[in-house]
């Protein structure tokens, strides 16, 4: 499976291909393009990659989570290109034997990718505006620009 | 060398372009790209570098035929 594609996230399909018989849990994330941001409406969201490093990236966030939470199943995509509004932008799907893990995972796995992997995205308004933004700046709280704020928060 | 830069670094660079000057370390680099376009200083400053694939610290040794990226900070999601 690539982990960063062109094509439509085919959330279903990913699911339905997650369930596995030692696991009792299965969370799917789901990262949508929503029409407004600070009081803005939304028309579309860009997304661009370096492909080569964020898929080694999203691999070792993917083998670092099902190590420590001994998860069944770890599965992660991200779109690129235009992503219109109420399409996935990105899902993440984890499956253990319990729910705590699984959630747990989840959000320690799209944290890490939000706030790592080089995927940047440049937002489109109705007003013909566009803005690259919702960039990481943990660097500014913890000095270091490899050392970001959920780390702490996730032990 | 080749420097190669994404998402909002376009705004104040082409997507690619060649660096001629003598440039020893990443850290070079770094102050090179700001000095030659000031708007950019505080971005560049939050770059991540990447040679042969893999990020690479300020420190690391550059060479006139290497082919660099440049990565703002990351906005996926």
């Amino acid at each position: 499976m690539e982990y960063i594609t062109e094509e439509a996230l085919d959330l279903t399909g990913l699911l339905s291909g997650s369930h596995h018989p030692a696991a009792g849990a299965v969370v799917l994330f789901s990262g949508d393009v929503r029409d407004n941001n600070v009081g803005r409406r939304v028309s579309h969201i860009d997304y661009e990659s370096y492909v080569p490093l964020a898929s080694k990236m999203m691999r070792q966030i993917l083998e670092d989570a099902k190590a420590r939470w001994n998860l069944t199943i770890a599965v992660a995509q991200h779109r690129i290109g235009k992503v219109q509004v109420l399409e996935s932008a990105v899902v993440v799907i984890t499956a253990s034997a319990h729910r705590s893990e699984a959630y747990a995972s989840n959000r320690y796995i799209i944290d890490r990718i939000k706030h790592e992997v080089p995927i940047w995205k440049c937002e489109y308004f109705e007003d013909g505006t566009s803005i690259w933004g919702g960039n990481c700046n943990c660097h500014a709280e913890t000095g270091d620009p490899n050392k970001h704020i959920y780390e702490s928060e996730n032990g | 060398m080749k420097i190669e830069v994404f998402a909002a670094l376009k705004n104040h660079f082409s997507k690619e372009f060649e660096v001629n000057e003598h440039l020893e370390t990443v850290a070079d680099l770094r102050q090179h790209l700001s000095d030659i376009n000031p708007s950019s200083s505080h971005l560049i400053n939050m770059c991540r570098f990447v040679v042969a694939e893999d990020l690479v610290n300020d420190a690391h040794p550059l060479d006139a035929d290497d082919h660099v990226i440049v990565l703002p900070p990351s906005s996926g999601g």
